[in-house]
Formats: structure tokens, C-alpha cells, sequence
């Protein structure tokens, strides 16, 4: 089942700064919403432990983040899958792009996400919601990492 | 079902301590959602925390004008208790419309409302009626304790301890089941209590159980169907999956609204 998602943020940093908080593992670490572990195999492609918890069910993922289609410092797209063992599977991705404002940065995504296997067939109803609360969640704190000066 | 210890504590403060220190410990209320989450192995406790033998946490009994109901009341218990339906008949109307008789009969208020699933029927009347939900470290309104899909204001060790629910002149509860599951695809409490009206959604929204501020403050000027028959509910928050889409939701909301305010004018 698919599920289409879309979003924007207000930055208070400047578009060279918010790209490279982008394609910076340690802060998308921290902004992945369960993210336990991330470790960069290349310059693209980090491997990723992440739980996921919603309601009664909670289900480890084991995985692969990958960042593509770059073109720097616009867009890019960040896109994720995993396996979450006898659960079932889930992957995702989401498009980003920077523009320049009056304040700093604005930050448009546009995602979509997928997930199968028991997830999907017990979580139907909950799919939606959930997915969207993921996605907003890691925009929102990586809105607050950029803001706070960590980047 | 993967293997995990089992605790069967007989006081509050037991319990709490034991949330406290085990290795992800989880609570056991009546088991409806959790159970079948565990038999599907989706969820991998340390440990239960079995609440079914501390005593006292399943009382019903009136308080002030109003009830205060144990977190470990049935279902079941609540839809028969001659004490709610003559309180607060609506509450022991939506309590037998919970899921199925088995359901009913293990389900708990505590474990219902500290779930917070976004379709369960509780959250609805303790949103709709502006009840307060005691913990073993605080009481707190239902506004500030529903926060989310699935989520609560509990922290880890701190447990549902009961709800005071506020008498209301007037209310009801209308919901409209999924046949297989029977969980809300939309359900509306309506209720006129001494302040205003308030009108709680459940099953719709995609952040779980939200006030409707329009339908309540056109009632509150006039309690009658009328006064909302030319109101729409934006659609942009509903859930939408396979069940239904977001507008045929909002459009159910407002199906369901009328006929909870049918009901409490009855």
C-alpha cells in the first residue's frame, strides 16, 4: 500500500548551510524519528537501525538509507528501506528542495511511502497516520537542528 | 508469541516501581489490543505488568454531581452499571457498542484510553465530555491528555488510575462501525454540560481524537440538528485508507454528529 505525503518548512539558515545539514550523517541521525544506529558505507548510502513504534505494535528495521539525485545545493532525494524481520517491510523516499527566502530557506518535500508483509495487513487503518507523523516528524527536527546551530 | 516474564503485582506502588525498573516492561489492562499484537508478534516486551490483581482500580461511584470510574473497569461493567445509565446514560450506551461481547468483557476504560487508538470509542466520551483522567502522579484534563495518534501525556511508570467523568444535561454517542472490526470509521460525542457544548471526534482524524470547534460553538447557540445542517468538516486532517477516504469521512463525521445529538435531545 502507498501512501503520498507532502510538507514545507521554514529554515533560518542559508540554502548552502541547510544543504550540507543534509548530507550530514550525524544530523540526520538524530532527526531520523527511532533511528538507533547510522553508519556510512559511501558517500551516499548509510546503513541504518531503526524502531518504530506505534501504539501496541513495535518492530525493528534493519536497512539502507541512500541520498541521489543530487543537484547541489536544490534538491536531492533521500530514500530509505528496511526490513523489520517478521513484520514485514517498509521503504520510503522523499524529494527536498531548497529555495532562498526572505528569512533563510524554504524546504519543500514531497514523500511517499510503502510498507508490506503483516505491517500492512494488521496496520491498514493505521498506515496513513502514521506515515505522515514519521515523515513530519523528521522535517520537523531537522527544521530545529538547523535552527539550533547545530548544523 | 515471543517469550517474556510475567508480573503480577498486588499494589499500585508495586506496579509503578515496576515500570520503573524492569527492562521494557509493558502494562496489561484488559489485553484486547495488546494480546493480539503480541500472538502476531509485532511487539517484543521484556515483561507484563499484569494490573488485573491490585485492588480497588475497578470501582464505579459517584462523585460530585458527576462519576468517577475505576481504569480497570470492564467494558461490560460500564454499559450494565445501573449507576451510568442513570449518570451519564450515554457512556453506558457507548460502552456496549466497544468491539464484541469478549471484547467487553476484558477490555478495560484504563487500557483504552491510555492506547488512544485513533478509532477507539473511550476517548471520544472523556474528550466529549470533558472528563479527567487520574493518574498515580496527577489528574489530568482530557484535553491535554490525548496528544497524538497513539499517544498520551503517561509518562513510562505512570499509570491510569481511573476517569472523572462530569454529569451532562445533555449527551450522546453515535458511531458508525467497521463491520469486521467494529472500531469507529467515525464517532461523535455530543455533549451539553453547564460550560458549552462540546462535540469530540473519534475513528477520523489523523492525529487520533480532536474537538470540532464549529459544531460545538453552532450548538452552543442552539442545541438542535438544524443549527449544524449547513456545516462541512475540512477534510484535510481525516484519515483516509482503504475503509474510506478522507471526505467520505469528514461527510460521516457530521452523519454521526447529528444522530449524537439526536440521541441527546431524545
Amino acid at each position: 500500500m502507498a501512501l503520498e505525503m507532502s510538507g514545507s518548512y521554514e529554515l533560518p539558515v542559508t540554502r548552502e548551510k541547510a544543504w550540507e545539514a543534509l548530507n550530514d550523517a550525524e544530523i540526520l541521525k538524530r532527526c531520523i524519528p527511532g533511528c538507533e544506529e547510522l553508519e556510512k558505507a559511501s558517500d551516499t548510502e548509510m546503513k541504518a537501525v531503526v524502531v518504530s513504534k506505534i501504539g501496541p505494535v513495535k518492530a525493528k528495521f534493519r536497512g539502507t538509507v541512500t541520498l541521489s539525485d543530487f543537484n547541489a545545493p536544490e534538491s536531492y532525494r533521500i530514500s530509505g528501506e528496511g526490513d523489520g524481520g517478521i513484520a514485514g517491510f517498509a521503504k520510503g523516499g522523499a524529494l527536498v528542495e531548497l529555495t532562498s527566502s526572505e528569512t533563510g530557506t524554504t524546504l519543500v518535500y514531497k514523500a511517499e511511502a510503502q510498507i508490506g508483509g503483516k505491517l500492512a495487513q494488521l496496520g491498514q487503518r493505521l498506515v496513513a497516520g502514521t506515515a505522515k507523523k514519521i515523515a513530519d516528524e523528521f522535517f520537523k527536527n531537522f527544521a530545529e537542528a538547523v535552527a539550533s546551530g547545530d548544523a | 508469541m515471543y517469550a517474556f516474564d510475567y508480573q503480577r503485582p498486588s499494589a499500585l506502588d508495586e506496579a509503578v516501581a515496576l515500570l520503573r525498573d524492569l527492562d521494557e516492561p509493558k502494562v496489561l489492562a484488559g489485553g484486547q489490543t495488546l494480546l493480539p499484537t503480541l500472538k502476531q508478534r509485532l511487539a517484543q516486551p521484556g515483561s507484563l505488568v499484569d494490573l488485573s490483581r491490585i485492588p480497588g482500580l475497578s470501582g464505579i461511584e459517584r462523585r460530585g454531581e458527576g462519576l468517577f470510574i475505576g481504569a480497570m473497569a470492564r467494558h461490560a461493567q460500564v454499559a450494565t452499571s445501573p449507576l451510568v445509565q442513570e449518570v451519564i446514560p450515554a457512556l453506558a450506551e457507548l460502552a456496549g457498542m466497544i468491539g464484541d461481547p469478549a471484547v467487553r468483557n476484558r477490555g478495560t476504560l484504563g487500557g483504552s484510553i491510555a492506547n488512544n487508538d485513533p478509532t477507539a470509542d473511550y476517548p471520544a466520551a472523556c474528550l466529549g465530555l470533558g472528563a479527567s483522567i487520574v493518574t498515580n502522579a496527577r489528574t489530568l484534563v482530557a484535553d491535554d491528555f490525548f496528544t497524538g495518534l497513539f499517544e498520551t501525556a503517561l509518562g513510562e511508570d505512570e499509570l491510569v488510575v481511573g476517569v472523572e467523568f462530569p454529569a451532562p444535561a445533555r449527551a450522546g454517542y453515535a458511531k458508525f462501525r467497521n463491520p469486521a472490526s467494529r472500531y469507529a470509521m467515525a464517532g461523535a460525542f455530543v455533549a451539553q454540560m453547564a460550560d458549552g457544548v462540546r462535540v469530540a471526534i473519534t475513528g477520523a482524524g489523523q492525529g487520533g481524537v480532536f474537538r470540532w470547534a464549529e459544531a460545538e460553538e453552532a450548538l452552543h447557540a442552539d442545541f438542535r440538528p438544524e443549527s449544524i445542517a449547513e456545516l462541512t468538516l475540512d477534510a484535510s486532517d481525516i484519515m483516509s485508507d482503504l475503509h474510506g477516504s478522507a471526505d467520505y469521512r469528514a461527510q460521516l463525521v457530521k452523519v454521526m454528529t447529528l444522530r449524537a445529538l439526536v440521541a441527546a435531545l431524545r
